[in-house]
C-alpha cells in the first residue's frame, strides 16, 4: 500500500467517526465531546494536508488541491469554533434568539465528515474517475443510514420501554384514576371508532373532488383555485383545524358539546387534502387512451369513469386514504377541543357523546408524570398508538402491492 | 335505462337530414375545426362509400387524425375544439344538436394508433361495448364471433379469461378491432392501426381489413403508402389541414392531378 492509500484510509476512518460523532451528539453535546470533535477536525485537516501535499509534490499533479482546500476549511472552522460563545446570543441586537452553536457545530461535523469520507476515496483510487464514483455510492448509502437511524431509534426506544406495560388488563380495562390504574380500552375503541368514521366521511368527499378535478373540470382557473385551496388546507397546522372544529362543529352545530362526530368531521377536514390529492394522482395515472377507447365504444362519460378509470385507480386511492387516516389516528390537536374528555369518557356509545382517544390519553398521562406513577402506562400507550399507526400504514402498503395495476 | 332516458329527452326525428346518394355512407361537408385559435381542418369535403375502404394519407401534422376523429365526434373530448360544417351519416347530421354522441360512436367504431385494451380479461374487453350499450345477448357466442371476425380466435380461445395486457402488440390491436366490432358498428375508423406493429402483424391486420369491408365501411389513416395502395378503394390526400385530392386509389397513385399529391406519393416531399 502506498502512502497515499494509507493516508486516504486514515482520512476516511476519521471522517466517518466524526460524522457518527456529530450525528450522535446533534442534540446534546458535552464539553468533553465538543473538544474531542474540535481535535478530530484538526486531525482530519492534518491528514488532508499530508495527502494533498504528498500528491502535489510527489506526483506533481494538481489533483491534491481539493484535499488541501478542504483541510484548510476544516482547520479554519475548528479554529473559529473555539472562539464562539456558547450559545450564540443575539439579544444584544434586539433579536430574541439564542442559537446553541454546538448544534450547528455537530451538524457541520456530520456533513464535513461525510464529505471528507467522500474525498478520501479519490486518492485511494489514484484519482481515477472510479474513486469519485465509488465514493458517491458509499456516501449516499451512508446518508440513507443516517436518515433511517433516528426512525429505528424511536421505534426501538418505544418498544423496549412500552412492552412491559402491555398486559391483557391494560388492553381490556377501563381507565381508572386518570390512567394510573386500569387500562386504555375506551381510548383504543375511541380512536378506532373515530378513524373509521373519518374514513366514511372523507372517502366520498375526497374521491368526489378528485373525480371532479381530473375528469370533469375544464383545466382552467377554477381547477387551479381549487387545487391551491386543497394545498393550503394541507399546509394548515393541525391546531388550526382543531380550533375551527371547535368553533364550527362544537359550538355551532352541537351546542357546545364535544362529541365523536365533531372529532371525526374535524379529522375529515384534516385528511381531505391527502385523500383528494392521492386520488387525483391515481386517476391521472390512468392513461387517456383507455378513456378514449371506452368513449369510442359508445360509453358515456360516467360509464367510462365507473368502468375504466376508477377500478385501476382504486388501490392508489385507498393507499392515500389509509395514509391520511394513519395521520389522523395520531393527531392530538384537532380532537382535543372537539371530541375528547379529560379522561374517563367511557367506551364510545353514541356519535353525539365525547370519547377518549389514545393520543390525547397519552398527553394527559404525560402531564401526570411526576405527580403520579404513570410513566409505564404512558410508554405502553405510546407503543399502542405507534402500533396502530404503523398497522394502518402497513395495510396501505399491502393494498397497494396486491392490487397494483399495469397498463 | 340510461339509453331510455336519452331517447326520451332527445327527439331524433328532429335531427337535420338530407338524402345522400346511394352507396354513400358518410359525407363530410365544408367542415372546419379549430384547436383554440389554430385551424386544423379547412373546409374539408369528402364522401365515404359504403362497404369500401377509404384511406387518408398525408404528411405528419396535416390533420388526418383530426379528420378521422371528427367522423365519430371523438374530438368532443378535447375542450379546446370548435367545429363548423357538417358530417352526415346515413343522411343524418352527426353534429346536430339533438344527435347523441353515444349513438354515433356506437354506429361508428374506432381503432386507435396505439393498441389500448382495457386491463380486463380478453372476453370482458370484447364484451365491454355490448355491456355499456345494454345489448342483451349471449356473451360467450358474441365474444367468439367477434374474435373470429377479428382473426384472433385461434390464438386466444383457450385463455379468454386472461388479462388482455398479456397479449402481444399485434394481438392487442386485433383485440381492439374485435372490441370495436362487438357493438355492431356500420363504419369502422382506424387511425394508423399498424404503426406500432411488425410486418407480420401488419399483414394480418391488412388481410383483416380486406375481410371487414364485406360487412363494414372502413376509413383508415395510414403513413404507409404501400398500405394505402394495397387495402383501400378510395384515397384522400391531405396537406396542412386541407383535403388536396380525393379519388379512386388507383387514380391517386397512378395519375395524381395535383402537384403536391404526386410529390408526396413519389416520396419527393419536402
Ligand atoms: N389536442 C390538440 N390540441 C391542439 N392542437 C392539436 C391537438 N391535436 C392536434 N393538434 C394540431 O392539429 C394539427 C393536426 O394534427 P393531427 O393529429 O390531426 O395530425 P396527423 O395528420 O394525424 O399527424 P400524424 O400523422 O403525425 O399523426 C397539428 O398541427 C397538431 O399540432
Ligand atoms: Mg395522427
Amino acid at each position: 500500500m502506498s502512502l497515499r492509500k494509507v493516508l486516504a484510509l486514515w482520512i476516511f476512518i476519521i471522517s466517518i467517526s466524526v460524522a457518527i460523532y456529530g450525528f450522535w451528539n446533534i442534540y446534546s453535546i458535552s464539553e468533553v465531546e465538543y473538544w474531542t470533535m474540535v481535535a478530530s477536525l484538526f486531525l482530519i485537516s492534518s491528514a488532508c494536508y499530508a495527502s494533498g501535499i504528498h500528491h502535489h509534490i510527489i506526483s506533481k499533479g494538481q489533483k491534491g488541491l481539493p484535499m488541501l482546500v478542504y483541510g484548510t476549511l476544516l482547520l479554519s472552522v475548528a479554529a473559529f469554533s473555539m472562539y464562539l460563545p456558547t450559545p450564540i446570543d443575539l439579544r444584544p441586537w434586539d433579536i430574541y434568539v439564542r442559537i446553541p452553536n454546538r448544534f450547528f457545530f455537530s451538524l457541520f461535523m456530520l456533513l464535513s465528515g461525510l464529505f471528507g469520507a467522500y474525498l478520501s476515496f479519490r486518492p485511494y483510487y489514484d484519482y481515477k474517475k472510479e474513486g469519485a464514483q465509488v465514493g458517491a455510492y458509499y456516501i449516499f448509502h451512508l446518508t440513507l443510514l443516517f436518515t433511517l437511524l433516528p426512525l429505528f431509534l424511536v421505534i426501538f426506544n418505544i418498544i423496549t420501554r412500552g412492552i412491559g406495560g402491555i398486559t391483557w388488563e391494560f388492553l381490556t380495562k377501563d381507565i381508572v384514576r386518570m390512567g394510573e390504574e386500569g387500562g386504555v380500552f375506551p381510548a383504543i375503541l375511541g380512536t378506532l371508532a373515530m378513524v373509521s368514521l373519518t374514513a366514511v366521511i372523507v372517502l366520498p368527499l375526497g374521491v368526489g373532488t378528485a373525480i371532479y378535478l381530473s375528469e370533469y373540470a375544464k383545466k382552467g382557473l377554477a381547477v387551479r383555485v381549487i387545487r391551491t385551496a386543497v394545498n393550503i388546507l394541507q399546509g394548515t397546522p393541525s391546531i388550526v383545524h382543531g380550533l375551527f372544529g371547535y368553533a364550527f362543529f362544537v359550538l355551532f352545530l352541537f351546542d357546545g358539546r364535544k362529541c365523536l362526530l365533531a372529532g371525526s368531521l374535524t379529522l375529515a377536514i384534516l385528511t381531505l387534502p391527502i385523500v383528494t390529492r392521492s386520488a387525483e394522482e391515481a386517476l391521472n395515472a390512468v392513461p387517456s387512451e383507455l378513456r378514449d377507447a371506452s368513449l369510442a365504444l359508445g360509453a358515456t362519460k360516467w360509464e367510462t369513469i365507473k368502468n375504466v378509470v376508477l377500478p385501476p385507480s382504486l388501490p392508489g386511492i385507498l393507499t392515500g386514504t389509509v395514509l391520511g387516516l394513519g395521520r389522523a389516528a395520531g393527531e392530538t390537536a384537532p380532537i382535543m377541543f372537539t371530541a375528547v374528555y379529560f379522561s374517563g369518557a367511557g367506551t364510545p356509545s353514541s356519535l353525539f357523546r365525547p370519547i377518549q382517544a389514545l393520543p390525547y390519553h397519552l398527553l394527559s398521562l404525560y402531564r401526570l408524570i411526576g405527580y403520579r406513577d404513570v410513566e409505564q402506562q404512558a410508554w405502553a400507550t405510546a407503543l399502542l398508538l405507534l402500533l396502530i399507526v404503523l398497522g394502518i400504514n402497513f395495510t396501505a402498503i399491502i393494498v397497494r402491492e396486491k392490487y397494483r395495476q399495469r397498463f | 335505462m340510461l339509453a331510455k332516458i336519452r331517447e326520451f329527452i332527445k327527439d331524433e326525428t328532429k335531427c337535420e337530414r338530407i338524402d345522400l346518394p346511394e352507396n354513400t355512407k358518410m359525407r363530410v361537408q365544408d367542415f372546419d375545426l379549430w384547436y383554440d385559435d389554430t385551424q386544423a381542418l379547412k373546409s374539408v369535403d369528402m364522401d365515404v362509400e359504403e362497404y369500401k375502404v377509404t384511406a387518408i394519407i398525408g404528411p405528419s401534422g396535416c390533420g388526418k387524425s383530426t379528420l378521422i376523429r371528427s367522423l365519430n365526434r371523438m374530438n368532443d373530448t378535447i375542450p379546446s375544439v370548435r367545429t363548423e360544417g357538417k358530417v352526415w351519416l346515413d343522411g343524418y347530421n352527426v353534429y346536430d344538436e339533438v344527435t347523441d354522441c353515444v349513438d354515433i360512436r356506437r354506429k361508428v367504431g374506432m381503432v386507435f394508433q396505439k393498441p389500448n385494451p382495457f386491463p380486463f380479461s380478453i372476453e370482458d374487453n370484447v364484451f365491454y361495448g355490448c355491456e355499456v350499450n345494454g345489448m342483451d345477448m349471449d356473451k360467450e357466442k358474441k365474444v367468439k364471433k367477434c374474435l373470429k371476425d377479428a382473426a384472433l380466435w385461434e390464438e386466444v380461445n383457450d385463455r379468454l379469461d386472461e388479462n388482455a395486457l398479456s397479449l402481444s402488440g399485434g394481438q392487442q390491436q386485433r383485440l381492439c378491432i374485435a372490441r370495436a366490432l362487438a357493438t355492431e358498428p356500420e363504419v369502422i375508423l382506424m387511425d394508423e392501426p399498424c404503426s406500432a406493429l411488425d410486418p407480420i402483424a401488419t399483414a394480418k391486420i391488412e388481410d383483416l381489413i380486406d375481410e371487414l369491408k364485406n360487412h363494414y365501411t372502413v376509413v383508415i389513416v395510414t403513413h404507409n403508402m404501400q398500405q394505402a395502395a394495397r387495402v383501400s378503394d378510395y384515397t384522400a390526400y391531405m396537406y396542412l389541414g386541407e383535403l388536396i385530392e380525393f379519388g379512386d386509389t388507383t387514380q391517386i397513385f397512378e395519375n395524381p392531378q395535383e402537384n403536391s399529391t404526386e410529390k408526396y406519393i413519389t416520396g419527393r416531399f419536402g
